[in-house]
């Protein structure tokens, strides 16, 4: 068990990359989308303003997933640390993370609400559609979403450390197929209408349900994967 | 009594492909010795220390440190120390970090000695890793696989890219430190005469194969080059095995495989033969490899029929 923290503090030997970084992403984000606003009520834009920068730290935990794989499990195997601890250390401290940013969005979310969206009428963290459900969910959401992205680019950098390019060019390919052949199905049996009639009718709890199950899928997976690879 | 075994195999067998990289090798080191792990670049050196360090698993056999199978196992991997000689860092590293990171693992980390080392060997602590040149690299693992103090450290190729001066600087702290802090070291090299006098065993691996698991001074012995007139020189050694032969005129100089007693000496002399020992390297070379040229001069001289 003590191991399993001793990799979580490795993992932070470089605060930057699991800290630094996303607050810098959001931050940046957050700054950028309040300007724009600022200029748009300036303007004379009136309505309700809506910003989607509240995703963009989201996308930068896929290259983490990655890279928190691809450079430091080599180094962990010289650090005479078992596959098992490396992966319990790596996926527990980036689910603190992502808790601690989730709670963060949410209190954000309170604020913006409080403040009229920031004076100027914006949603930037309280979106409706999410900001609707109760705190839980609303965590939740969050989490679910960071930590899907994190086990995508985390599962496809375990298949490469294990099969190397050859896994990854069988991984996609079989990818690609599985999609195009939902499309083709989708699509000969004219049931795209249906399917988003259906899709309308998701709800954030729905979207978090399904969503941390295929995140303990993927983790589950890249967990078995990682247990032969090789550095 | 005899002490538990620190690294055993039997049998261990790994195969990339179409290659063998290890074909069927029982071994046995003991604890507190150093071990020369010798052999051309690829013939399954790193292979074998990723096994015996859980990094890689075999395909078939066993392999055992301190009575435990490495892999996976945590409390035995704790024990090790391997920083392979390609060892990758996290991008984003500098030299400290992979320090302050070696420290949270091992548990005999000792931080002056990692101190005196970096100054010993001129690294700049606050550079990237990537940014080091191929000496340097090789400083940052030599400096690890040395501050751990592991039980088991293996060395991969320590030397590549470290000058003369960093290379005996290497050589004697590890010497000086091994004798205070007694451990299972494994040092695998491909310059023979360089790390020859600080190994107490030798193993020399060829094609995935042990063909040479011998005690350092006892290998030594094993041999000796006679240098003389042609014909005395033929007559002396008789049909003694012959690792070597080198002709100029009517001198000749000829290794053989015996060990020579007192009258035997005696008898060279008399005859006006020179006797000189031979270098490990040589040994290892001539002996080693003979065994996969005189197979390759058969197949040679089958082909032919």
């Amino acid at each position: 068990m003590n191991r399993v923290i001793k990799v979580a503090r490795m993992q932070l030997i470089n605060k930057g990359t699991f800290i630094g970084i996303p607050l810098i992403i959001l931050g940046a984000s957050f700054l950028f989308t309040l300007a724009i606003w600022w200029l748009v009520r300036r303007n004379g834009g009136d309505g309700a303003m809506y910003g989607g920068g509240a995703q963009a730290p989201m996308w930068y935990f896929l290259a983490l997933g990655i890279q928190s794989l691809t450079l430091t499990f080599p180094f962990s195997m010289a650090m005479s640390i078992s596959r098992r601890t490396f992966y319990l250390g790596t996926v527990a401290l980036f689910s603190v993370c992502a808790l601690a940013l989730s709670v963060f969005y949410y209190l954000m979310g309170l604020l913006e609400v409080a403040t009229d969206g920031w004076g100027m009428g914006g949603q930037f963290f309280a979106l409706q559609w999410i900001a609707d459900n109760d705190w839980l969910v609303q965590i939740l959401f969050y989490f679910v979403l960071m930590v899907l992205l994190f086990m995508i680019g985390f599962l496809a950098a375990t298949i490469y450390m294990r099969w190397r390019t050859t896994g990854m060019v069988a991984f996609f390919i079989c990818l690609g197929v599985l999609v195009l052949g939902i499309i083709a199905l989708f699509t000969f049996t004219n049931f795209w209408d249906e399917f988003w009639s259906w899709a309308l009718t998701w709800t954030a709890a729905g979207v978090t349900l399904w969503g941390g199950i295929v995140a303990l899928l993927m983790a589950g997976g890249s967990y078995l994967t990682l247990r032969k690879a090789t550095a | 009594m005899p002490r538990t075994t620190a690294i055993a195999t039997r049998e261990l067998s790994k195969t990339y492909k179409d290659v063998k990289a290890l074909d069927n090798v029982t071994l046995d080191l003991e604890p507190d010795r150093i071990y020369g792990l010798l052999g051309r670049n690829g013939a399954g050196k790193t292979t074998l220390m990723s096994i015996l360090t859980g990094q890689n698993y075999a395909d078939q056999g066993t392999a055992e440190i301190f009575g435990h199978a490495p892999f996976e196992h945590d409390p035995t991997l704790s024990r090790i120390c391997f920083i392979r000689e390609s060892q990758k860092y996290p991008d984003d590293f500098k030299v400290h970090q992979a320090f302050e990171s070696a420290a949270l693992f091992f548990e005999n980390w000792d931080d002056d000695l990692a101190q005196e080392l970096v100054e010993a060997f001129a690294l700049p602590i606050k550079r990237r890793i990537k940014k080091l040149s191929r000496g340097q690299l090789s400083a940052v693992g030599v400096i690890i696989g040395m501050a751990s103090r592991a039980d088991i450290t293996f060395f991969d190729e320590p030397y590549l890219g470290l000058d003369a001066v960093a290379r005996q600087i290497f050589y004697d702290r590890l010497v000086e430190d091994f004798a205070e802090y007694p451990r299972t070291i494994v040092l695998s090299s491909h310059l023979i005469d360089e790390v020859a006098n600080l190994l107490e065993h030798v193993i020399v691996i060829d094609k995935g194969q042990i063909v040479i698991d011998s005690d350092a001074e006892e290998l030594r012995g094993t041999a000796v080059t006679v240098t003389g007139d042609t014909a005395k020189v033929q007559e002396f050694i008789g049909t003694a095995q012959v690792l070597h032969r080198d002709a100029l005129g009517a001198l000749a100089s000829v290794t053989i495989k015996a060990k020579l007693d007192a009258d035997q000496r005696e008898q060279a002399k008399l005859m006006g033969l020179d006797l000189s020992p031979v270098s490990l390297q040589q040994l290892v070379v001539r002996s080693a490899l003979s065994g996969s040229t005189a197979q390759r001069t058969e197949e040679r001289t089958e082909a032919r029929k």
